[in-house]
């Protein structure tokens, strides 16, 4: 690009912050009310951070069925072993044979063996599978919305509370995004962050703390931040928010983009124009730091998870440019919800996630990152042990506990997290109707309890990031409901 | 005989009526105004003491008052208001109450009760309940004053302040407000017209019944008013452009036409593989007959649906499978609720995209009998009519069903699957191609679950006990398996949350994001008088285009209207501006995926069953419902403003490598001639503003586009005019259709 460009495009930016301010003021009065109290309270106390940090949430859209994803390899008679794994998915065709799961020893568990799904260790980087024996790959078992710890004999009661709409995708989904399950919630945890943590740690950014790669989400919702929301790869990011037309800057080209610019300070009574207006404010805003940028050097897939993972990555290695301390992320995988044809589908969708999540391990250590930027999944929800019809087209219903994978230098060491089930290990007993199920008699299908809640998890993120203790009740208001507010897999400050 | 008969009779006479008199010039005068008066909140402190006048005109001084109670969370707060005209059975949820607090936030307020206390002046003592559906109330509102006002079909009333000091709750009014926008008294009442003639109103009315207003459907409505024109379109022959004829292919495609060059050899029709297996023949007839299309409505209400009864390409994998849903949907658009449910349910591109075709009794499989309830028709919580929660004692909403009713439809549902039997019963069959054009059947009984199930219980329920078949089989099955799926649906059908939740649905597509309760009430009260009517769907869509909350010149509630989704938006420039292709030598080919796929949509290709947006977003930074919203980002808030500046500046140009084979164009020489026959480019704006705003450009908004029309030459009428329509299209003005 050229420079008389740029600073075209520099001086247009610069003119509007005065117009943007007027909008963000009339209807996000609170960001700069609460940054003015945030800095008057943190001034003294917390600086603003040193290093730089960052969460990327892998959204996996549809409910990963996390049964076929880490499987019991072992054949331990007192815990679930290969053996209940496979009399209950192979009699309808959903179970891998025993030598098919990419193996691993958990240490946790007496260093029993388990096993990856094998699209963890396919492709050009191999994949996820190689992380777990550097250790930078930790597994939180079991987790899942919950109000409260619950157990079998709790489902029974109906005084105990139990997450809203089990087993309904957009509700459990907003449960995992919104950190919360006793009630609907319009903000994410993300979100609550982004508002808490805006003004302390990112002062000055150019950019807002949260960037979602999948446009307007839940989990980026803060009710006084809004995510920025730009298209991933090939795009580059110089054009992911540049408004067309303005390439040669003449005297009419110019009073169009002034016009464009200053209606959006109009009519601003209708709360929609104004949500609208605001919206495009910040695009056009951001638009003008965005038009330089270093590419990066891994090879990503150019799979559409390898296209958002990269253009995150992309904008990381701006992170000094955008004078921004902490930034969260969100990409997804759609097509997860295998009610059919779940072992080709499954596969397919978990080697994207894998490679594009190596690569973008990959990336962070080239840019010296590896232990400052920290990936995570999370998914509607698990799904039934019990398969969903057989043969070919063979797949599995909505349920309720998963497994989720945490990848970066941040974690504590590889292996699985989480709080223990009935056997004594965070891994669910496979048991139809067995003490984990939250199902009874013939009817169940193994919908498993989660012991960890979805706030535990996010939590212990969370802190990693840098949230203060004070703050975790603001970002996650149920939290007091579950015995600790850390699940371990993250390396303490 | 109850009131909706008469009402109906009422309504059947004035058709009648105006049939009778649309050849008479007079007939204009028997249109009933749209316009509903604007609300005016009181603000003098004991209004009692006051000799009040009913406001003769809207500049008539405001009088009265208001008293409260404290402004604690669930508090309730009391106002005054008049000038209202409240139709029978109109009222408290006809209101909402909107407050602002010290920082500009907004937050909206149910009105739980409005009562008649002055009955020659028309005085309502209304009674707001602070707690907003967010709770953003609670977490946030600022100390301070507030300013209030109410909004009614879309109308907000004056301001009032409300201060607290040592003193204790005063009001006063809003000297200082900002200006409310727009203004009602810039609506253009057309004289000559003979049918209908509010411009402003035609225009909007066009926005949410069709792809957008053009000069020719303006004129029709014109000339034979709102109700005839419905008529009219209701029994419109669709489709004007036949649906694509493209019939079913294996589900291995064969060497020929699989998109591939095999052993040297690419496919002998280049286009037989997308055709085929790919959605690109039914997304291009979706915009040519958008475009071009005489039956708008049908389209229009059948769009809409699609984006309820969800299926998508991203797994239907052939073309004429998804013809075949669509043609269910536009069928059955002004047809029966419940025969609509039965083709939907047995469409088996549904059954596919849902997997009710592969679920036995051996291997049940939940995922229709789920989403037919939670997305199709019910909802996960209980509604009252007027479509808001019930609520228990502690406040919560009540859910409707648990997993055992989800189990008990799924066994109910078990055992349909692809109609292959005989071609008597299945006459769409091709050999070696799976049946997705016939209703499923029940092909093997043996799939069908015989046992006793228990479906949905509610007060009046009647069809909740499926007995069991003991013992049956062969084609005793398949009587029982169907006579199960009736009673299913019939349990479904009949239970109360149907109407308000389909009612809102498309109220929320055709005219507004978040109804006022009144609205979905009325609506739904259409749609149960209509429970056995086969043309019960023409008589919601037309409540809902006509309710007063609908119609008028201009609207002016803050939250009122809707972000115009991608795919209106593009089909509203493309109607503005008499779309062809990119020579304008034929019709446009209606290849746009790639246009609106940059902005988030693209038809029939839902990422998943739960549609583009959900209905209950959350417009960001604020507290009420917007849910095209979701697709409104920093990103498409630029792809948006792109997709103007390459129609307008320039064309969407043939590509073969994308299939666009003649591509799309729009013409702004109408425009150039306004911008060339006045030079000071006031008669190109109003132009603008009649065709694109009807008539609500704010005074600001005109200055700001006339400014730039001033620096280009008068001797570039195109420029001027390209410039302004972008300026326009690309404003959020525009973008919000309200």
């Amino acid at each position: 690009m050229n420079e008389s460009r740029r600073n075209f495009l520099l001086r247009t930016g610069g003119a509007l912050t005065m117009t943007a301010l007027a909008t963000q003021l009339r209807h996000f009065g609170l960001m700069s009310a609460l940054a003015e109290k945030a800095d008057e309270k943190k001034r003294a106390a917390a600086a603003v951070p040193n290093d730089y940090r960052a969460l990327v949430c892998i959204f996996l859209a549809g409910g990963n069925d996390g049964n076929n994803t880490v499987i019991p390899l072992h054949n331990d008679a007192n815990l679930s072993n290969y053996a209940l794994y496979s009399a209950l998915r192979e009699p309808q065709g959903l179970a891998f044979g025993p030598n098919v799961p990419l193996p691993f020893n958990v240490p946790r568990i007496g260093n029993l063996t388990y096993g990856f799904h094998p699209a963890f260790g396919v492709g050009a980087n191999n994949g996820l599978y190689e992380l777990w024996g550097q250790n930078k790959l930790a597994i939180v078992t079991n987790v899942g919305s919950l109000v409260k710890p619950t157990t079998k004999a709790l489902m029974l009661d109906e005084n105990h509370p139990k997450p809203y709409n089990m087993y309904s995708h957009s509700d459990q989904a907003a449960q995992q995004q919104s950190g919360r399950s006793d009630v609907q919630a319009f903000t994410g945890w993300a979100g609550r962050i982004s508002d808490r943590r805006s003004g302390a740690d990112n002062p000055g950014s150019l950019v807002p703390m949260i960037t979602s790669i999948v446009g307007a989400q839940l989990f980026t919702a803060g009710r006084t931040t809004l995510p920025l929301a730009i298209a991933g790869a090939p795009v580059p990011l110089s054009q992911v928010l540049n408004p067309q037309g303005y390439e040669s800057p003449t005297a009419d080209s110019q009073a169009q983009l002034a016009a464009y610019n200053a209606l959006r300070t109009q009519d601003l009574s209708s709360e929609l124009i104004a949500a609208a207006s605001h919206i495009t404010d910040q695009a056009i805003q951001v638009n003008a730091s965005l038009q330089t940028s270093q590419e990066v050097t891994a090879t990503f897939p150019t799979s559409s998870i390898g296209n958002q993972l990269k253009q995150v990555a992309r904008m990381i290695k701006k992170r000094g440019d955008l004078s921004v301390k902490r930034q969260i992320f969100f990409c997804q995988i759609n097509g997860f919800d295998t009610h059919n044809l779940q072992l080709p589908n499954q596969s397919i969708l978990l080697a994207q996630m894998s490679q594009a999540m190596r690569a973008f391990y990959d990336e962070m250590a080239a840019q010296g990152l590896a232990d400052k930027v920290t990936q995570f999944t999370l998914s509607d929800f698990g799904r039934t042990m019990n398969p969903a019809g057989a043969g070919a087209g063979v797949g599995s219903d909505h349920a309720w506990s998963n497994h989720h994978f945490v990848v970066g230098g941040g974690v504590t060491a590889s292996d699985f997290y989480g709080l223990n089930t009935s056997n004594g290990t965070p891994y669910p007993t496979l048991v139809l109707d067995g003490p984990d199920d939250a199902e009874f008699g013939v009817g169940a299908r193994g919908r498993f309890i989660p012991t960890a809640s979805i706030e535990q998890f996010a939590a212990t993120l969370a802190r990693w990031f840098g949230l203060p203790e004070t703050e975790m009740v603001n970002v996650f208001p149920k939290i007091g409901n579950f015995p600790t507010s850390n699940l371990g897999f993250m390396k303490p400050e | 005989m109850n009131r909706s008969h008469i009402k109906s009779l009422r309504r059947t006479a004035g058709i009648l009526l105006i049939c009778v008199l649309m050849f008479l010039p007079a007939a204009a005068q028997t249109d009933p105004d749209p316009n509903s008066p604007t609300p005016i909140l009181l603000t003098t402190p004991n209004w009692t003491s006051a000799s009040i006048a009913r406001p003769a005109s809207k500049s008539a001084s405001a009088q009265s008052a208001a008293t409260s109670g404290s402004l604690a969370a669930s508090s309730q707060i009391v106002l005054y208001v008049t000038n209202v005209d409240l139709m029978e059975n109109e009222g408290a949820s006809a209101f909402r109450l909107s407050a602002e607090d010290a920082r500009g936030a907004r937050y909206r307020f149910p009105v739980v009760n409005l009562r008649l206390i002055d009955r020659r002046n028309r005085i309502y003592a209304l009674t707001a309940m602070l707690k907003d559906e967010t709770g953003s109330w609670e977490a946030n509102a600022a100390a301070g004053g507030f300013l209030f006002s109410v909004t009614w079909r879309g109308l907000e009333s004056n301001r009032l302040r409300m201060n607290f000091d040592a003193a204790g709750v005063t009001f006063s009014g809003d000297a200082g407000g900002a200006q409310t926008f727009p203004s009602a008294n810039q609506s253009v009442d057309d004289a000559s017209a003979v049918g209908y003639r509010w411009s402003g109103d035609r225009t909007r009315f066009l926005e949410q019944a069709t792809f957008g207003p053009t000069r020719a459907l303006d004129d029709r409505v014109r000339r034979i008013g709102l109700r005839v024109w419905l008529a009219e379109q209701f029994d419109a022959p669709y489709p004007t452009n036949p649906y694509p004829a493209f019939g079913l292919k294996p589900t291995t495609p064969s060497p020929d036409c699989n998109g591939l060059i095999d052993n040297g050899n690419p496919d002998s029709d280049p286009f037989c593989y997308v055709n085929h297996y790919t959605m690109y023949p039914v997304q291009n007839w979706f915009y040519k007959e958008a475009f071009y299309g005489d039956a708008q409505l049908r389209h229009r209400v059948a769009w809409a649906l699609a984006q309820l009864w969800v299926i998508s390409g991203v797994e239907v994998q052939q073309s004429s499978h998804m013809t075949n849903y669509y043609k269910v949907l536009a069928r059955n658009a002004f047809g029966n609720w419940r025969q609509l449910m039965q083709e939907m349910t047995l469409n088996p591109g549904m059954g596919g995209y849902l997997n009710m075709r592969t679920s036995t009794r051996f291997a049940p499989n939940e995922n229709y009998a789920r989403e037919i309830l939670q997305l199709f028709n019910i909802g996960l919580f209980q509604l009252n009519q007027d479509g808001t929660f019930k609520l228990d004692g502690e406040g919560n909403p009540i859910s409707t069903y648990d997993q055992t009713t989800v189990n008990n439809f799924t066994m109910t549902f078990t055992g349909w699957t692809l109609c292959e039997l005989s071609l008597t019963q299945c006459p769409s069959r091709v050999a070696g191609a799976p049946n997705f054009i016939d209703p499923m059947a029940i092909t093997n009984p043996n799939n069908h679950d015989l046992t006793a199930k228990t479906l949905l219980s509610y007060p009046g329920s009647t069809t909740t006990n499926v007995a069991a078949c003991a013992g049956c089989t062969g084609t005793a099955i398949a009587t029982y398996a169907n006579n199960s799926l009736n009673q299913a649906l019939d349990n479904i059908y009949n239970h109360p949350n149907v109407a308000p939740f389909v009612s809102k649905f498309l109220i929320q597509q055709l005219v507004t994001g978040d109804p006022t309760p009144a609205y979905v009430a009325r609506v739904a009260a259409v749609f149960n008088a209509n429970r056995a009517n086969a043309s019960q769907m023409k008589e919601v869509v037309r409540a809902i285009l006509l309710d007063p909350e609908a119609r008028g010149n201009a609207k002016t509630d803050p939250t009122y209207g809707k972000l115009r989704e991608p795919v209106l938006l593009l089909t509203n420039i493309a109607r503005h501006f008499e779309a062809r292709s990119a020579d304008r030598s034929a019709p446009s080919d209606g290849v746009l995926t790639t246009e609106t796929g940059a902005m988030g949509q693209v038809v029939f290709m839902a990422p998943s069953v739960f549609n583009f947006y959900p209905p209950d977003y959350v417009v960001p930074g604020t507290s009420f419902k917007g849910p095209e919203f979701a697709l409104y980002t920093t990103g498409t808030a630029v792809t948006r403003a792109n997709f103007a500046n390459t129609i307008i500046f320039s064309r969407i140009s043939v590509n073969p490598e994308r299939r666009v084979t003649a591509g799309t164009s729009i013409d702004l020489a109408e425009m150039q001639s306004f911008a060339q026959a006045d030079p000071s480019g006031d008669l190109l704006l109003e132009m603008l503003d009649l065709r694109m705003m009807h008539n609500i450009m704010s005074p600001q908004m005109r200055e700001t586009i006339r400014n730039v029309i001033q620096t280009i030459p008068a001797s570039d009428p195109l420029l001027r005019a390209r410039r302004a329509v972008y300026l326009v299209a690309t404003s959020s003005q525009y973008q919000v259709q309200r």
